[in-house]
């Protein structure tokens, strides 16, 4: 092993001590949000800021499911994320795999376009994208707020998974085409189990996009499929912050996708391992 | 120039994805482009017309719109810059061996994962000038006397949403700086270790170049994200105040809000030109690479 | 020229490769569709047409309402008014209710976005300063014809009906008055006490208060309590209002004397220490938090907020209308419905709207919010009567007035306002030019 000769004071340096201050920065606001879901309002504006409450109350979190149906808004939000996902990835992948191993005309013009059309500011571009889902007919369904989303994920996952694919080694499954492997299967078999990594950090990047994505989603959905962005924004009225709600709300939200994430990760590191059985 | 004849799988490859884009953001972005050059304001529908770089001379003399153009190169250079350190630092940790990884992995992602509504609030609650957690903090550790009003400011407000959207973004760069890391071949550092080489050598001899390219498509693609985000400075400071925290993407947004159309199109093809401007260097050194 | 060819190329290959395998996704499918967008979308509106006209040969007529709601319990209870009104029309009207973020004010651009883009609802909750940029737009129905048939016409104050036209930029009516809330002054009574001053009854005496009410109270050299919660961020413009007028100028001049004077009042407050140093970024919620937690003594709101306000204190916040200096005025501000031109049954959904302005929906809206009735019966009704912040509110009315509604008022209150107050406050720039921006941004 490499690692040997690290001493326990070197990796409290390089590991331990970074990581805590990295750590706390990063998930300070998250307890915070927490705590303020269950603090009650009158110390929420007390004189003393309070780092643990005095009264904890976990009732805005029965509220939140009981009266707001909030379940139903993080069913949405996770169909939407999830179709998202799955869609894009697909055809990105594709996409990023010509661009990387295939030489053809049009390709640098077609990666520059692809490239642009991120760089656009949506919100120009609402009202006639409105009048196309409308034509559609697809308006206020999830629907359209997946192909909206799939829509401005592609050229990101593209140019991501390019990238990605551009660090990987040819010679990877140059052997394998040697051998007589024809491109689909050295794609599947020798560069789809390298990629796994890649392919989960893009995935979540799509994941997170869509389900955090605000501008579309108040447009293209009604009460019936409603997504948790569009529902915390409705718990700010003209008449304040309904503090209680949006944290407890926030912190539901958040909760699940960590969980998903955790299961997610181990497959990060398990590309290479695989891919140096295949090598 | 490997041979003459039309090779047509990378077409098909690529078809699905630009149908998508095509069909749903061409439309959009081309009219988005003639509005540009229109003096199309909703506001006043009956006097839309062509006017050709009207916009644009105008632009070029709104004070305004050169506040924020500053604005924006600060908020891309120290909100990406920023992210991407602390970003790569984090990969680099979780990418070593410790126990408790996959759950602190899990919960970097936390920033990522809450949506721009609920961030935006928190941190104004954080930074609140009157039961702010941040003031206790600080007036605690005895660094000031006197609560700071962070986002009432004009010179304390733009360094907040900054530090906002840094951590914001440390878990994106983390995560994807982590998934290149996993493409890095174990043996070249085998043979560093035997030639003695230091973890610093190791980490700008072989961990940089092999994921140059991941450094590069990831900062250049979240340039254009930072540069194009409104959600966070909209629900913190909508712009304010005194416009110090006015981006041109918040200035945009303003003005389409108020559905002045063209003289918001009109600021974002400049936006794009520039982001496109970033983008040239990269891609040249891309495009010469593989002709090699 | 050879990259276009490309291009070309490759569309004509995917259309090819849609047309020829099985497997293209919706998405895909869906594309050829939208490039021929414009016939399609007429199409598509027309079929819809068709359906509601059936609809209403049949008496039985569907209309969508949108509205926002500025807690969860004002939504519940909208909901519970239009499944009343569902029930006891006579006419087979079926409100369906459709919360939408208020986000902000952004709940108008929304509305607009959906109702240019050929969707939206049939009626929708109403800003009046949204009016010139729809009319100019022609997408609300003109509601003259349905009021002059309306057989509680007169319930509602004619100068209401004055101001709809007004907004509207002519001399139709296009938004039906549905609740307005008047501005006052919130003061507590024990700080009164405390510092030993009378509620003031003049415009001079408010300032003075300002200033004795901003105390330390426990000795440590900070102040703990501010004369006033000032509201320096979006729809701060309402109470500042008062302080121009307070000196005797006015909206349609904003560089007269008189005005510049009102707003060096207003700059005073804040570079005096009167009221917090948050007070650029304050914005509702942060004035009500800082009156409720004591911080400030004094704030400006109107009704919806004294629920909240006497669940905190109970007997120890009260109310007075802010006074008269050189000129008296304070902010009226608005709730309306609308009618959109697409609606295909304008007269089920005018039975709808004036549901909401006379019927059982302005009383139980009313007692909800606490928000001032538009109907004069409802307004006689003694739980409007007999409540001290709806006595202030009424006092308030006989001077009380809206910012002129221009198709400029919307970014001025969202952009131009809070950001030039700012740069006030922070001494970028003097009283004179910051009302001379405010001038020329208003009447572009």
């Amino acid at each position: 092993m490499s690692r040997n000769k690290d001493t326990m004071a070197r990796r409290i340096f390089s590991i331990y001590l970074p990581l805590s201050a990295l750590m706390l920065f990063l998930l300070f606001p998250f307890y915070w949000t927490f705590i303020t879901s269950i603090k009650p309002e009158s110390e929420l504006y007390g004189s003393v800021v309070t780092y643990w409450p005095q009264h904890a109350t976990f009732a805005s979190y029965i509220k939140l499911f009981g009266e707001f149906n909030f379940l139903k808004s993080m069913t949405n939000s996770f169909v939407v994320a999830a179709s998202s996902t799955v869609v894009s990835l697909l055809v990105s992948m594709l996409a990023a795999y010509a661009f990387s191993r295939y030489r053809f005309k049009g390709r640098k013009l077609l990666m520059i376009i692809f490239l642009t059309n991120n760089m656009f500011p949506t919100v120009l571009l609402l009202i006639p994208l409105y009048t196309i889902m409308r034509s559609l007919s697809i308006l206020y369904t999830p629907l359209a707020l997946v192909l909206a989303y799939t829509t401005f994920t592609i050229p990101f996952s593209v140019w991501l998974l390019n990238g990605y694919m551009n660090d990987l080694p040819q010679s990877l499954e140059e052997a394998a085409l040697i051998d007589g492997a024809n491109r689909f299967y050295a794609f599947i078999k020798i560069v789809l189990p390298v990629l796994v990594p890649c392919l989960i950090a893009t995935g979540v990047y799509i994941f997170m996009t869509a389900w955090n994505e605000y501008t579309f989603a108040v447009m293209f959905t009604n009460e019936s499929n409603r997504t948790i962005p569009v529902a915390l924004k409705n718990l700010i009225g003209q008449l304040g912050v309904q503090w209680d709600l949006l944290t407890a709300g926030g912190i539901i939200t958040i909760i699940p996708v960590c969980v998903m994430f955790f299961f997610a990760q181990r497959r990060l590191v398990e590309g290479l391992t695989a891919g140096a059985e295949k090598g | 120039m490997r041979s003459r004849k039309i090779n047509i799988t990378p077409y098909f490859l690529v078809a699905p994805a630009f149908l998508i884009m095509l069909g749903v953001v061409f439309v959009p972005v081309a009219k988005a482009i003639l509005m540009s050059f229109q003096n199309y304001d909703l506001r006043r529908p009956n006097s839309l017309k062509f006017i050709g770089i009207g916009n644009f001379i105008e632009i070029f003399h709104d004070p305004l719109f050169w506040d924020a153009f500053v604005r924006t190169l600060l908020w891309v250079g120290f909100g990406v810059g920023l992210q991407f350190l602390f970003g790569f630092i984090l990969a680099l940790i979780l990418n070593q061996k410790f126990s408790g990884r996959g759950i602190v992995r899990a919960v970097s992602l936390i920033p990522w994962c809450t949506p721009g509504v609920l961030i935006g609030l928190m941190w104004r609650w954080i930074y609140d000038g009157n039961y702010g957690v941040l003031n206790d903090i600080l007036i605690r550790l005895h660094i000031i006397d006197e609560k700071v009003p962070f986002l009432a400011q004009t010179n304390t407000a733009f360094p907040s949403v900054i530090a906002t959207i840094v951590w914001q973004g440390i878990p994106f760069f983390a995560l994807m700086i982590l998934a290149g890391l996993q493409g890095v071949s174990q043996e070249m550092y085998e043979a560093a270790d035997v030639d003695g080489a230091s973890r610093f050598q190791k980490l700008f001899k072989i961990t940089v170049p092999s994921i140059k390219n991941t450094i590069f498509i990831t900062l250049l693609l979240r340039i254009i994200w930072v540069a194009n985000s409104v959600d966070l400075i909209m629900n913190m400071t909508e712009g304010g105040p005194a416009y110090s925290t006015q981006t041109l993407s918040i200035y945009i947004f303003n003005k389409a809000n108020v559905l002045n159309m063209g003289y918001a199109a009109a600021i974002s093809l400049i936006l794009t030109l520039m982001l496109s401007l970033a983008a040239v260097p990269y891609l040249r050194k891309r495009f010469k690479e593989e002709k090699v | 020229m050879k990259k276009l060819l490309a291009v070309l190329a490759v569309l004509a290959l995917s259309i090819s490769s849609l047309t020829g395998c099985g497997g293209s996704t919706k998405e895909e499918s869906a594309t050829p569709k939208e490039t021929a967008n414009a016939p399609a979308e007429n199409n598509s509106a027309d079929t819809k047409d068709a359906k509601s006209e059936e609809e209403t040969a049949s008496k039985e007529t569907t209309l969508t309402y949108w509205y926002w709601a500025d807690n969860s319990d004002y939504s519940n209870k909208m909901q519970e008014i239009v499944k009343e009104f569902n029930e006891t029309n006579k006419s087979g009207i079926t409100i369906k209710a459709e919360e939408q973020p208020w986000d902000g004010g952004a709940y108008s651009q929304n509305l607009f976005t959906a109702a240019m883009g050929g969707g939206g609802p049939d009626i929708a909750t109403w800003k009046l300063t949204a009016t010139p940029l729809f009319t100019a737009n022609n997408l609300l129905a003109e509601l003259d014809g349905y009021i002059e048939k309306w057989a509680d016409k007169d319930d509602i104050d004619a100068n209401l009906y004055n101001i709809m036209k007004q907004a509207g930029g002519s001399d139709k009516t296009y938004v039906m008055p549905w609740n307005t809330q008047v501005l006052y002054v919130y003061y507590r009574p024990s700080m009164f006490k405390e510092v030993g001053i009378e509620v003031p009854k003049t415009y001079e005496e408010f300032l003075t208060a300002c200033e004795k009410l901003t105390r330390d109270t426990d000795g440590d050299g900070k102040i703990d309590v501010y004369g006033f919660g000032m509201r320096g961020a979006k729809g701060g413009q309402e109470p500042w209002g008062s302080f121009i007028h307070g000196r005797g100028g006015s909206f349609e001049d904003f560089t007269t004397d008189q005005a510049v004077k009102g707003m060096e009042d207003f700059m005073n407050l804040y570079k005096k220490g009167y009221v917090p140093p948050t007070a650029p970024a304050d914005g509702f919620n942060e004035i009500i938090a800082n009156f409720k937690s004591g911080r400030t003594a004094m704030t400006i709101h109107h009704t919806g907020s004294s629920a909240g306000m006497v669940e905190t204190f109970g007997e120890d916040v009260a109310a007075f209308p802010f006074p008269k200096g050189d000129g008296q005025w304070t902010s009226m501000g608005d709730t309306e419905n609308v009618i959109f031109e697409k609606c295909k049954d304008k007269e089920a959904a005018f039975e709808f709207v004036s549901y909401m302005a006379a019927g059982k929906g302005q009383q139980v809206w009313c007692e909800t919010t606490g928000n001032v009735p538009v109907s004069k019966r409802v307004q006689a009704m003694p739980v409007f009567q007999d409540n001290k912040f709806m006595k202030a509110s009424i006092e308030g009315v006989s001077y009380a007035g809206i910012l002129p509604i221009l198709d400029t008022t919307t970014e001025w209150v969202s952009t131009i306002w809070p950001n030039t107050i700012s740069q006030a406050l922070s001494g970028e720039i003097t009283a004179k030019e910051a009302m001379e921006t405010l001038q020329k941004e208003l009447y572009k």
